[in-house]
């Protein structure tokens, strides 16, 4: 266990040096001296307490979406539809929000968003266990798809209904500051979504490690054979699983409207269903894994774009950063393997030559 | 002595997590049968895979007729006049018999005439029934292999390698092959058979390797040993046979348990899975099933677990009718069920021991504590039967996947033992097991027997069918041939109904 221990932390940091040392070869065919730029990203960073704080702003809707995407996964299903998810809720949080703010408590008003964010979201998403577990249909393509006609449903609002007063730009009213997230360190835009995050992400791993409900999507995930022997409704986990996921994805939503951005636009934050897949992946959909990748994530974010503002260097390197990170954090998987089979393999030798 | 057709010599391999084989060494003359005997996992597949180039050894030689060859593949081995067997056929079902023999081993222009008549002419020679025109997917098992013994002598193969070759055949068809087994090393060709069938061996082999823990632990002329000192060998200690439980109750008087009343499961215009399937267990029965697998045994068990409608007739247990019961409804009554396929069926692979064993319990109130699955109770209760069931394991926290196939069969018993509180469907419970995890088994069905629970035994083994069952039926093509009690039947008898040959219809059902 403790030999494992060691593999698991060695080969994740050496999957990121070596992600970087990748990065930085990509630089060099820019004609950029890699050091510099590296040493741009890692001092912005801790530069001062505002961006420190900003990786963490930028890690919230990471842990929602990528908690979104490991859940049903963990039941062997593919969620692809958590950018829509996303964007329902976030519509949800922003109507609801324009709706309620100034007719109660502010912090009533957000709890009563909250909820109604969790139940839109979930029903959206379940609609897609639905539709898998009645008509067979393929839960890859119906989520994938799903996604444009949120958006859809998004832009169609945000030119009618909810466009703003001046009805100039295909986004809402600022909302009321009573039903902003508060922050909770002064002088940085740190909000309690962040403290929300981990307690969900935390939660998540207590509901598929220790109750029924999560013990069966694992199950159903391995073996759905075994799972249906066993007297187990498949079906009516899909549509569980669905939900829970699409409730976990609007959550990212919630905090993005209530916390950052305080108003909803249109076509936000585009990367958050496709990075929350990558960070699940990296995580091994450990949803513990997920709170710290995420963050790895968010410095990422953060650094990247103080770097295309002061060295010169696209931004975008930070993406085929983070997709070397990617792929070296998946190849580790397979180093470990092989170092756990060799070690068996030694103590054998050992075992029989004695 | 003349120089052997093939020598292995120090032959060692290990896999990740145990030794495989241990310096093994042996020999096969032309026109010998060799049997290769032991348990499962004694390393008998795994060194004719290293003879037929599928697995490389990590030390040794193989010399074939006094020079020594490296087979990287089991193309080398084919070179050589190698041919091995699967368990499993590698036939692609779609398509002919002779499609299916070309295969791999034709370039350019096909003339498929000329491939026909070959394999016509080639069956001829062993009198093989089989015709080069048919498909694959309709001939029955033993036709099939004989399609794989056909390929491998259209590679004009000198030493044929079969992996137990008679686990899917009738008493009859595997007669047939043992015939063509004399013919072909009667040629100088040679034969190695891989089984742990003691019965076969000592009517088939010139000479027996046994193996124990990937060591050859006796090389034994046919005619100089007995089946006693073979199974010493193979086990490294005596075996005792299970008894049957004190006073074999004959359950006639004890009350129905389980009645099924004119079963039938067809779908659409398709040939019916199971046919008016009509009979009844009382307690305290052990009621057996014997039949060629894939004549309707996985569909009877799914209709009892309620895995599969029926599409007509009753499932009654108890004098209630479970027929429109889910899974899940059915456990609850008390229906434990041992699947054939224990891997994909039966448990999670990826899973813990403890995790396994509430597999069927999670919707229950009994591993809960303030709502959170309690670990603690449930490992200290896996961990009970662990001991009581001789589990080989490093704990309830042990991942299934890492148990071999014997004490993987024993957690599911376990598991379904308890869960069976009234019928317990054993389902090839003893399928790939060696004899000491057979022998355990045979006597958990006796026990539970003894307690009055009902059990429905399906198994193509027939020793084990006559040895457990109080009443047996004969399940072909999804229906019922006879039901009998155990002494009323002999093998050839048996052997017949399970061919579908059902001359007299006499049913001695006494319902």
């Amino acid at each position: 266990m403790n030999a494992k221990f060691r593999d698991l932390l060695v080969t994740n940091f050496l999957a990121i040096v070596l992600g970087l040392g990748a990065s930085a070869l990509m630089l060099l065919l820019l004609d950029k001296n890699p050091i510099e730029a590296f040493g741009i990203l890692f001092s912005s960073v801790i530069r001062d307490k505002y961006t420190f704080a900003d990786i963490f702003v930028k890690a919230t809707p990471l842990i929602f979406s990528a908690l979104a995407f490991a859940f049903t996964f963990k039941a062997n299903l593919f969620n692809i539809g958590v950018q829509g998810q996303f964007y329902i809720g976030a519509l949800i949080a922003a109507s609801g929000s324009l709706l309620l703010q100034g007719r109660m408590p502010g912090a009533l008003a957000l709890v009563v968003v909250f909820i109604l964010t969790i139940i839109g979201g979930g029903i959206w998403g379940s609609f897609i266990g639905f539709v898998k577990a009645k008509y067979n249909a393929n839960e890859f393509l119906v989520s994938m798809m799903s996604t444009y006609v949120a958006l859809a449903i998004m832009n169609y609002l945000l030119r009618t209904v909810l466009m703003e007063a001046k009805h100039e730009y295909p986004q809402t009213d600022a909302l009321d500051t009573t039903v902003w997230l508060p922050t909770f360190i002064q002088g940085t835009r740190l909000h309690i979504g962040f403290i929300l995050a981990v307690v969900v992400a935390i939660s998540v791993w207590i509901l598929l490690y220790k109750t029924p409900l999560g013990y069966r999507i694992r199950v159903v995930g391995y073996n759905s054979d075994a799972a249906r022997m066993s007297g187990i409704d498949s079906n009516r986990l899909y549509v569980v699983a669905f939900f829970i996921s699409g409730a976990l994805a609007a959550m990212a939503g919630f905090t993005e409207v209530n916390g950052v951005q305080h108003m909803l636009l249109q076509g936000f934050n585009p990367n958050i269903g496709a990075e929350g897949l990558g960070i699940a992946i990296l995580a091994n959909a450990n949803p513990i894994g997920i709170i710290f990748a995420a963050i790895l994530f968010g410095a990422l974010n953060v650094g990247g774009t103080i770097m295309g503002q002061m060295s010169g260097i696209p931004s975008s390197i930070i993406e085929i950063m983070q997709g070397f990170v990617m792929v070296f954090v998946i190849l580790s998987y397979f180093v470990r393997s092989e170092l756990e089979t060799r070690r068996a393999k030694r103590s054998l030798y050992k075992a029989v030559e004695e | 002595m003349d120089t052997p057709f093939f020598e292995l010599r120090n032959i060692t391999k290990y896999f990740s997590k145990v030794v495989a084989n241990k310096e093994v060494s042996f020999s096969i003359r032309k026109g010998e049968v060799l049997a290769l005997l032991g348990e499962n996992g004694a390393g008998k597949s795994t060194i004719m895979k290293i003879l037929y180039g599928l697995y490389k050894a990590d030390s040794g030689e193989i010399i074939m007729e006094g020079v020594e060859r490296k087979i990287n593949s089991p193309k080398d081995a084919m070179a050589l006049g190698i041919s091995m067997i699967q368990q499993h056929f590698s036939l692609v079902p779609a398509h002919t018999v002779t499609e299916n023999i070309m295969l791999g081993n034709v370039h350019g222009r096909i003339d498929r005439k000329v491939c026909e008549r070959e394999i016509g002419e080639l069956a001829k020679t062993y009198a093989f029934e089989v015709d080069p025109h048919a498909l694959v997917k309709d001939l029955s098992v033993g036709v099939q292999q004989k399609v794989e013994i056909l390929k491998a002598l259209y590679l004009k193969a000198r030493l044929l390698i079969m992996d137990e070759p008679t686990a899917v055949l009738t008493p009859q068809e595997s007669e047939t092959l043992m015939q063509f087994v004399h013919e072909f090393t009667a040629n100088g060709n040679s034969v190695i058979f891989i089984t742990h069938k003691l019965r076969e061996v000592m009517k088939v082999a010139d000479r027996i390797i046994v193996m124990r823990n990937g060591e050859v632990h006796g090389d034994l002329k046919c005619s100089d040993t007995n089946e006693l000192e073979l199974s010493r060998l193979m086990m490294g200690k005596d075996l005792i046979p299970s008894k049957r439980g004190e006073g074999d109750l004959s359950a006639d008087g004890n009350e129905i348990r389980l009645e099924l009343d004119k079963i039938s499961v067809v779908e659409d215009d398709q040939v019916p899975r199971l046919k008016d399937v009509s009979f009844s267990i009382h307690r305290g029965e052990i009621f057996g099933i014997a039949g060629v697998s894939g004549n309707g045994q996985q569909e009877l068990c799914e209709v009892i677990c309620g895995a599969l409608r029926s599409t007509s007739g009753q499932v009654v247990l108890d004098g209630e009718d479970i027929t429109d019961l889910t899974i899940h409804e059915r456990i609850d009554k008390g229906i434990g069920y041992v699947p054939a396929d224990r891997h994909k069926d039966g448990l999670v692979m990826e899973m813990s021991l403890a995790e396994n064993m509430m597999l069927k319990a999670s919707y229950g109130k009994k591993w809960l504590r303030h709502g959170l699955l309690d670990r603690n109770a449930l490992n200290s209760y896996t961990d009970t039967l662990i001991k009581e069931y001789e589990i080989k394991a490093s704990g309830p926290e042990a991942i299934a996947k890492g148990l071999s196939g014997g004490n993987q069969q024993k957690v599911i018993v376990a598991r379904e033992v308890d869960n069976g509180s009234k019928l317990i469907i054993f389902d090839q419970p003893t399928r790939g097991l060696d004899l000491g995890a057979i022998d355990h088994v045979h006597k958990i069905i006796f026990a539970e027997r003894a307690k009055g629970k009902s059990i429905l035994l399906i198994s193509t083994e027939l020793s084990e069918i006559f040895t457990l069952s109080d009443r047996i039926a004969v399940l072909y093509k999804g229906m019922i041939q006879g039901i009998f009690k155990g002494s009323e039947l002999t093998t050839e008898k048996i052997g017949l109904l399970m061919a579908g040959y059902n001359d007299d219809k006499r049913c001695t059902d006494e319902r």
